[in-house]
């Protein structure tokens, strides 16, 4: 009798492995990252899983109570990464059933072709309503946007802002940011000499990951090159881009900036600027509301400039917004509406941006008083997002990212030079373009 | 009947979860590397899309110079680790092996990098070369080696070597391991019988440790090779393949097709011909020391 009860265990436990592999509806688990508003008793309660990447993983969660409240019959479980890791995931997700399946990803705009092309989120242009399509922002749907279909709900406007600490700069004898690099590199070492900071004036991520392809971005836009001209060949490697590489490589040589920049990502140079170490940095909207929190060493002491140029050139930030799409995997697409509506809505927008320091994808919130009293940086963000570079939005664009991290790092290290590591990017984007 | 059926019977639920975690999804792997799967998974659901495509995808990874570059730097990886993993092992272990105060304390200390998960170890030794706050830097400073801190993840070559000291920090104590379980059960008899041939130290350690330990040794190092080969975690964490793609080996390479790329077909035959590689390391070692061994 033992036996068979063994043996019966056995079978079930891996006839649970493969159903599991199966694909089945996930109605039944229990896990939550939403608090836990009772659902209306006697109705079908649907779950839907959400994967987002860290940046707003807080913000989404308090949001989701909110959302409870409004539909009690709506479970939202939400999971949340790294942002580096977001990419992996979904497309490993993309591929699965069951519980590795999900029916809400977070897009970054990067991603919008490959994902589109390959079906793996769905449009949902038919339920964007009237008042979505006129009150966003014409940028923030055209990141969401590809072949005359719109793919998901924007949650914020991002782009690389740059940062100063404005009491530093002070202490250092400077009322202003720097407008041009030379003036950033003038006022670094001014910073450094007087003993503002205690070594380089600002760290940057030049690690191998995407953070990196963006800052290269602001570098190039503000050199005055593109990624891309309108025959789709790229321009990146001409002389504006390797002026724009090679100031990049000098800072690090000569102590501008950090020479661990190479080790660190888009999220770990904020640290040090937190804790008072530095004085400048380039990053996402959501430093500001990191910046701005509880545990920060320089709350209130920080401003955002415009990314410094040289002369002639446009003072342009890197764009890097996110938006939630739909899966075609999703059992619960109405559900899954519901909740990327929600979040998308103006009254949720403007809390996310009293509460966390994003940017809304609505054109009337950028002059509501309440925003505008609460969020000091609203102004001067605004007038960046008026000069911004995009990194190309192609098919393969993880490939032509990597490839171009590691020219970019080649020439950082001292490998190549900037000419010859950016002519091997873009014969490799060829190519890639090529075979499509 | 039931008598010989009853075996079998016992066997069938370890042979349904070997078959269910090993042996499926190896076949499977095998057969997307032989079609043409990328990020049009649904292919998978219609037969009728599985466009086979032979060995094609065997043949752009021996085509691809991303690969040999990265092969090469896994050989560098692994030779480099595991060597100086085995040559530091056995002199710990051999250390280990005589008797003197607080021997027991020392053999429990040393297992404890090894008890370490990879992660934490990365992140440890990440910490320890960071260029502005790092132990090692502030220390090759300190001493003169270096002019003023140097960033020891900044550049390929570096990089590379950097890691291969975290993975030899953390994975000699198991070769010391293996090898001091062995020596302590050698016969006492034919070291006392080269003693009294007055065969030196050195000799002894040569003619006589050395051969009997073969068989330890060939488990120490066949295992270590193959994990020194698949090495992945470590340098994810520590260097992401960079910088300029100087610490890509083999298995980055594999993940970054499949993963990152969504090359899936490209990938797995990518995997298979690691294996390949991981095999011909395990037939050379077991031809060389079961033949010393006979």
């Amino acid at each position: 009798m033992k036996k068979i009860a063994i043996g019966a265990m056995a079978t079930c436990l891996v006839g649970g492995l493969l159903t599991a592999c199966g694909g089945n509806d996930t109605t039944d688990n229990a896990a939550s990252g939403a608090s836990g508003s009772a659902p209306a008793s006697g109705s079908e309660v649907e779950t839907i899983r959400v994967l987002s990447s860290d940046d707003f993983a807080g913000f989404r969660e308090s949001a989701i109570a909110e959302f409870n409240a409004k539909y009690p019959n709506i479970k939202v479980e939400l999971e949340h990464v790294a942002y580096d890791q977001l990419h992996d995931k979904e497309l490993a997700s993309f591929n699965a059933s069951g519980n590795a399946a999900y029916d809400v990803v977070d897009v970054d705009e990067i991603w919008t072709s490959e994902y589109a092309n390959a079906g793996f989120i769905l449009p949902v242009t038919d339920r964007y309503t009237d008042e979505m399509k006129k009150g966003i922002l014409p940028a923030s749907l055209q990141i969401a946007s590809l072949d005359n279909e719109i793919y998901g709900v924007p949650m914020f406007n991002d782009v690389v802002f740059f940062y100063y600490n404005q009491e530093m700069l002070q202490k250092a004898g400077y009322d202003h940011p720097p407008a041009t690099w030379d003036e950033f590199t003038e006022m670094s070492k001014a910073l450094q000499e007087k003993k503002v900071t205690a070594g380089a004036a600002s760290a940057w991520g030049f690690s191998a990951n995407e953070g990196l392809v963006a800052y290269f971005a602001e570098f190039l836009g503000s050199h005055g090159g593109s990624f891309f001209n309108e025959a789709g060949e790229p321009t990146f490697n001409d002389e504006k881009g390797v002026q724009a590489l090679q100031y990049m490589k000098d800072s690090l040589d000569n102590g501008t900036i950090d020479k661990a920049s190479i080790n660190y990502n888009d999220r770990q140079v904020l640290d040090a600027f937190k804790n008072g170490k530095t004085a400048f940095v380039a990053g996402w909207s959501f430093y500001w509301g990191e910046l701005n929190a509880a545990d920060s060493k320089v709350k209130d002491k920080i401003r955002v400039g415009l990314v410094p140029a040289v002369d002639g050139a446009p003072h342009t930030a890197a764009t890097g917004s996110m938006y939630l799409a739909i899966t075609p995997q999703s059992k619960h697409e109405e559900a899954a509406w519901k909740f990327i509506e929600f979040l998308g809505s103006k009254e949720m927008q403007k809390k996310q941006s009293l509460e966390a320091g994003a940017l809304p994808i609505w054109k009337d919130l950028y002059s509501d008083a309440d925003l505008q009293a609460n969020y000091g940086a609203l102004t001067d963000m605004a007038k960046q997002l008026e000069s911004v570079i995009s990194r190309p939005s192609l098919d393969g664009y993880n490939e032509f990212s990597k490839a171009l991290q590691i020219d970019i790092q080649a020439a950082l290290t001292g490998k190549e030079s900037a000419k010859a590591a950016l002519d091997d990017a873009a014969a490799q984007a060829k190519e890639l373009i090529a075979n499509g | 009947m039931i008598r010989k059926l009853k075996p079998a019977a016992f066997l069938l639920p370890s042979f349904i979860v070997i078959l269910g975690v090993i042996l499926f999804p190896l076949a499977y792997a095998l057969f997307i590397s032989f079609i043409n799967l990328t990020k049009n998974v649904h292919k998978l659901d219609n037969p009728k899309l599985w466009d086979y495509v032979g060995f094609e995808n065997f043949g752009k990874v021996l085509g691809d110079d991303a690969f040999w570059q990265a092969l090469g730097r896994t050989f560098y990886f692994t030779f480099t680790s595991v060597g100086l993993e085995f040559i530091i092992g056995m002199a710990f272990a051999l250390i280990l092996n005589e008797k003197f105060k607080g021997r027991g304390f020392v053999r429990g200390f040393m297992l404890i990098p090894w008890a370490f998960p990879t992660i934490v170890n990365a992140v440890l030794w990440k910490w320890l070369y960071d260029a502005d706050h790092g132990t090692i830097t502030m220390l090759l400073d300190w001493i003169g080696l270096t002019d003023g801190p140097v960033n020891l993840l900044g550049s390929s070559f570096s990089a590379m070597n950097a890691i291969i000291v975290a993975d030899v920090w953390k994975n000699t104590a198991f070769v010391s391991l293996i090898l001091l379980a062995a020596m302590q059960s050698l016969p006492k008899e034919a070291y006392e019988a080269g003693m009294i041939d007055g065969a030196s130290a050195v000799r002894r350690f040569f003619s006589i440790t050395l051969p009997l330990l073969s068989p330890a040794i060939l488990v120490a190092l066949v295992m270590r090779t193959m994990e020194a080969f698949k090495v992945f975690d470590i340098i994810y964490i520590m260097t992401g393949g960079g910088p300029a793609g100087g610490t890509q080996v083999l298995s980055f390479l594999t993940y970054q097709s499949s993963m990152m790329f969504g090359k899936f077909s490209y990938g797995s035959a990518l995997a298979f011909v690691m294996s390949f590689f991981i095999v011909i390391f395990a037939f050379i070692y077991i031809k060389i020391f079961y033949k010393r061994a006979d």
